[in-house]
């Protein structure tokens, strides 16, 4: 009975290696760091659309978690078994171009019907372009907002912070003072929750640099580092004292949901909506606030790319200019900003997420317009290496910020 | 003269050599291809500088080495990181099995309840163990907090803090591995004949005195299998690291696997991670020598 | 005070000890068993063990979220595959190491001892590559092959020649006198005797490959290739962060089953490691 079990074993393992390994040539791989249904409906929607003209092409959108997302893409590249699409962050843009694992699509592109290659601005293309070559065409241009929970600040009887980006009195210090407010210990509910919880880990930059921008600072310019800069310092002091003077910020190492209730607000990007679907609770979202050096909007930026090892290249590439088409682009306009000029300005933006409403859009349409993107560079996964055990070392109460930020800088200046 | 009697002898040992070899062969070919193969292959690694993502490597000479050991501060630290997780993890484990097996050898009621609580880690799955864990240990939501707060204590925000980072891993690490050396303790208690300290006791021994001329001499060989166990172990510990500190705070908790695993799959840097792992190669190598050395000396 | 009671006190005292120490080995199933029942949002804001409303749709919702059934099965099928074949490779190989006498035969065991502490995290970059050049990558070939012949197959292989070694030879000298080949004197008799050492080597062999994480790691992408540990690691919401409760669920199904056969066959479990006699 063993020796017969064994052999259906060996069967079975052999079957699923094989099953794993015979990509079938006309299957898209896509790898997607969402695993939101709403955002995979609308995928799986634009593939299904591919299908009319290309009836034996089927996509598969594989899900891999954001905080592993680089990690695993470069290990199935190694491996020999890359997709053939997949999303990219502005982040790592400049290491993948450079390295040529990225497939240029600029022919395709051109060749595609009403194609309008030129309706992205030179600026969203930046990162995406060398040469001659186009590497990837943006499809989310995402500012980072403000979400907060209106039925806290509705019951604290606070001015709510859109309303205090009207009347021009949104600043981070004001935002600190709010969080303090409604920070509630005793219900469990925080006054500020970092960009999807990760903001002293896979999010770190995320969580920093808006703030570092208000107060006039950067991450780096021209091959030299500013985030020992005395603007830097003083924002992340701000930042720092929220935690360990204030008690408002969910500290490292602590949940504080903001959309299961559990936070005041955060700052995050509008494909989060997609989780405020069920919320017990009134939300709203409001620009980033400004700071010393007045408003600094902050955007990131993602991409979908054509691997150069993929195995179905031009299908690839023509899948790419069809999920960048103008009609495509309005549909996941709902959740990604668009980069597209026509569907940024066109009305039909400002109500393409029933769950937003037009005024709330134009805060985003604005974001998009004055925002400047994330930093990148062609080092950026041996910078945040290097910089990890430092930004760390912020993270306790009697930190001192400018020697850690000078010791941060003088590590990463020769990477720069 | 002899020839008669050599000659089936021979063939004979010619048989049984045969066949010793068809016997190791299967796991031989195969240690070959999956382990010495790839041994070599690490060794030549670790000359080249190699980048993962483009794929491009050239020779390099011992210049990986030369970065690791002098202009990087980090794998010093990752090597003291290391030396400290076995040397906190080790004697705890070991001590702390060694008393469970003393207290529950005997089959009594009790001891079989105790044996299971204490073994049940063991076959709990090491990710769902860290995870648990890594809840358990949040600051101020954790379980733990609230239990220490209950009786007036504000603890520390475990995983985040350098120095309670490695003594949490350590502390979830010991907890999920001692009942397996509690059990292999156990056999071997139970495999020595009670008339041994029957006998003991009747001169008038007392337990400690049992314990250090008889139980313990005759433990030897299980304690020395056990601290291998735990020494290899220790120096291999991935996934706690992983799952509860990704190395993290500031470094405190870089251990050498882990260490290996990112330089060589989250950086690139497959060249460096490979002299990496001939450096962890070189010191787990040095143990077993020590420890046949040890094991000789016994004899 | 008597004798007796004094030794009763004493026993109190242990127990109330043995009970003090259990704590952090059992509180950990007791909570992870509340928060799988509990909604997301309150795993951590409340600090009472019971759920203030029970979530029994977190066990259907994990199925929803991944291929949980197909990875359970996964990593059940590796771990019995590669616990048959290392026992079947490992004491064949260790019988002819403790009783063949062939020339060489002390470099092979030589060689398999400066391997036996050897962790995988040495050869994983090389293995990598070679895996791929295999066309294994993406497979479950790997989380096999791995554990079979390295470290893991080598300690099994070295266990099992001590016990060989321990066992009295009559036994299958009558098996050669019967005209048994040495195949099958291994086979059908020192196979046999040797229960308890297969028994203690396929637990911990099989503890091993259930426990892998590096491997699936490094060698698997697919999300219907994943195994427990794997699966459980991966249970974030759309932008990486835990979904708490469902992890908290799926872990709980994957610890609960091997809880019970453990309990059930714990004293068999114990026995095999003493008759077994894996000691150096």
């Amino acid at each position: 009975m063993s020796t017969i079990m064994i052999k259906r074993l060996i069967c079975a393992a052999v079957l699923s290696g094989t099953i794993a390994t015979n990509v079938n040539a006309e299957e898209l791989r896509f790898t997607v760091w969402t695993g939101s249904k709403a955002h995979l409906d609308m995928l799986n929607d634009i593939a299904e659309g591919f299908r009319q003209t290309h009836p034996d092409v089927t996509v598969r959108y594989d899900t891999i978690p954001f905080g592993d997302y680089v990690q695993k893409l470069t290990l199935q590249m190694a491996g020999g078994n890359p997709p053939d699409l997949g999303w990219l962050l502005e982040n790592s843009a400049p290491a993948f171009v450079e390295a040529g694992a990225l497939a240029d699509v600029s022919k395709t592109l051109h060749a595609t019907e009403n194609y309008n290659y030129a309706d992205f601005s030179t600026s969203a293309m930046g990162l995406w372009t060398k040469d001659d070559g186009v590497y990837g065409i943006p499809f989310s241009t995402s500012p980072f907002l403000v979400y907060y929970n209106k039925s806290l600040y509705d019951a604290a009887g606070l001015e709510t912070p859109d309303q205090r980006a009207t009347d021009g009195t949104w600043t981070w210090e004001q935002l600190k003072k709010d969080a303090a407010t409604l920070r509630n210990a005793d219900a469990g509910v925080w006054g500020y929750e970092t960009v999807d919880g990760q903001g002293y880990s896979a999010r770190v930059w995320h969580n920093l640099i808006p703030i570092i921008r208000a107060y006039g600072g950067n991450a780096w310019t021209d091959g030299t580092c500013h985030l020992d800069s005395p603007e830097a310092v003083k924002a992340i002091k701000l930042f720092h004292d929220m935690i360990y003077v204030d008690g408002s910020a969910v500290p490292p190492g602590e949940q504080g949901d903001f959309f299961s209730g559990k936070s005041a607000l955060t700052v995050t990007q509008i494909s989060r909506v997609s989780k405020l679907a069920d919320a017990n609770f009134d939300w709203g979202i409001a620009p980033l606030p400004a700071g010393p050096a007045g408003n600094a909007a902050t955007v990131g930026q993602a991409a979908v790319v054509a691997f150069a090892q993929g195995k179905n290249k031009d299908i690839a590439a023509e899948f790419l200019a069809y999920m960048t088409n103008a009609k495509n682009v309005a549909k996941m306009a709902e959740f990604f900003p668009p980069a597209r000029k026509s569907v940024l300005e066109g009305d039909a933006f400002l109500s393409s997420n029933p769950a937003i409403t037009p005024e709330q859009m134009k805060i985003v349409a604005q974001g998009i317009e004055n925002g400047s993107v994330l930093p990148s560079h062609e080092h950026f996964p041996q910078i945040e290496a290097k910089a990890r055990p430092e930004f760390d070392a912020l993270w306790s109460k009697d930190a001192d910020i400018q020697a850690t930020m000078t010791k941060l800088c003088q590590g990463i200046q020769p990477l720069l | 003269m002899s020839a008669a009697i050599k000659g089936p002898s021979l063939t004979l040992k010619a048989r049984e050599a045969i066949s010793g070899w068809l016997f190791v062969s299967p796991i031989l070919t195969g240690f070959m291809i999956f382990f010495v193969g790839p041994l070599i292959a690490v060794f030549y690694y670790s000359t080249t500088e190699w980048n993962l993502l483009s794929q491009q490597s050239h020779f390099v000479g011992m210049e990986n080495y030369v970065d690791a050991l002098t202009r990087n501060d980090t794998f010093w630290n990752v090597l003291v990181n290391s030396l400290v997780f076995a040397a906190g993890l080790v004697p705890l484990n070991m001590l702390l099995a060694l008393g469970l097996a003393l207290a529950l050898s005997r089959s009594v009621r009790g001891a079989v309840f105790f044996r299971t609580v204490f073994f049940a880690p063991v076959i709990t799955s090491a990710v769902a163990w860290a995870i648990i864990w890594t809840f358990l240990l949040q600051h101020e939501s954790g379980a733990v907090n609230r239990a220490l707060s209950v009786i007036g204590i504000n603890g520390p925000n475990w995983l985040h803090e350098p120095h309670w980072a490695m003594a949490s891993v350590i502390f979830t690490r010991v907890l999920k591995t001692v009942g397996l050396n509690m059990i292999l303790y156990i056999a071997a208690l139970q495999s020595i004949p009670r008339d041994y300290t029957e006998a003991a006791r009747l001169e008038g021994a007392n337990g400690w005195e049992i314990f250090r001329r008889i139980t313990w001499p005759l433990l030897a060989p299980t304690t020395l299998v056990i601290m291998v166990i735990t020494v290899v172990g220790s120096l291999k510990v991935f996934d706690h690291i992983y799952l509860m500190t990704g190395g993290g705070p500031q470094n405190a908790t870089l251990v050498l696997a882990f260490y290996i695993y990112e330089q060589g799959f989250k950086f690139f840097n497959t060249g460096y991670a490979s002299a990496l792992a001939v450096i962890l190669f070189v010191l787990i190598l040095a143990l077993t020598i020590l420890q046949t050395i040890l094991k000789a000396a016994r004899k | 005070m008597t004798y007796r009671t004094q030794q009763k006190i004493t026993r109190i005292c242990w127990i109330i000890g043995l009970c003090a120490l259990a704590i952090p080995f059992v509180f950990p199933f007791i909570w992870m068993l509340s928060g799988a029942l509990k909604g997301q949002a309150d795993v951590f804001s409340s600090a009472s063990l019971i759920p203030s409303q029970i979530h029994w749709s977190n066990f259907s919702e994990i199925f929803a979220y991944q291929p949980f059934a197909r990875q359970y099965f996964n990593s059940l099928y590796i771990a019995v595959l590669v616990t048959g074949l290392t026992l079947f490779l490992a004491s064949m190989a260790g019988y002819a190491l403790a009783r063949l006498r062939f020339s060489g035969s002390a470099l092979v065991l030589l060689l398999l001892i400066s391997a036996l502490m050897m962790p995988e995290e040495v050869t994983i970059i090389p293995n990598f590559f070679l895996m791929k050049k295999l066309g294994l990558m993406n497979t479950h070939m790997p989380l096999i092959l791995l554990p079979l012949f390295g470290s893991q197959g080598v300690m099994a292989t070295f266990l099992m020649r001590q016990f060989f070694l321990a066992l009295p030879k009559e036994l299958e000298e009558a098996g050669r006198m019967d005209g048994l080949s040495r195949f099958g004197v291994y086979f059908k008799v020192a196979l046999p005797l040797s229960r308890p050492a297969l028994s203690a080597v396929g637990i911990i062999t099989f503890l091993f490959s259930w426990n892998l994480f590096l491997e699936p790691l490094v060698f698997v992408n697919d999300i219907e290739l994943f195994t427990l540990p794997l699966a459980l690691a991966n249970f974030t919401d759309t932008y990486g962060l835990p979904l708490w409760h469902l992890q908290l669920a799926a872990t709980a199904l994957a610890v609960i089953p091997m809880l019970i056969v453990y309990i059930l066959a714990q004293r068999q479990i114990v026995e095999s490691f003493a008759l077994s006699g894996v000691k150096g």
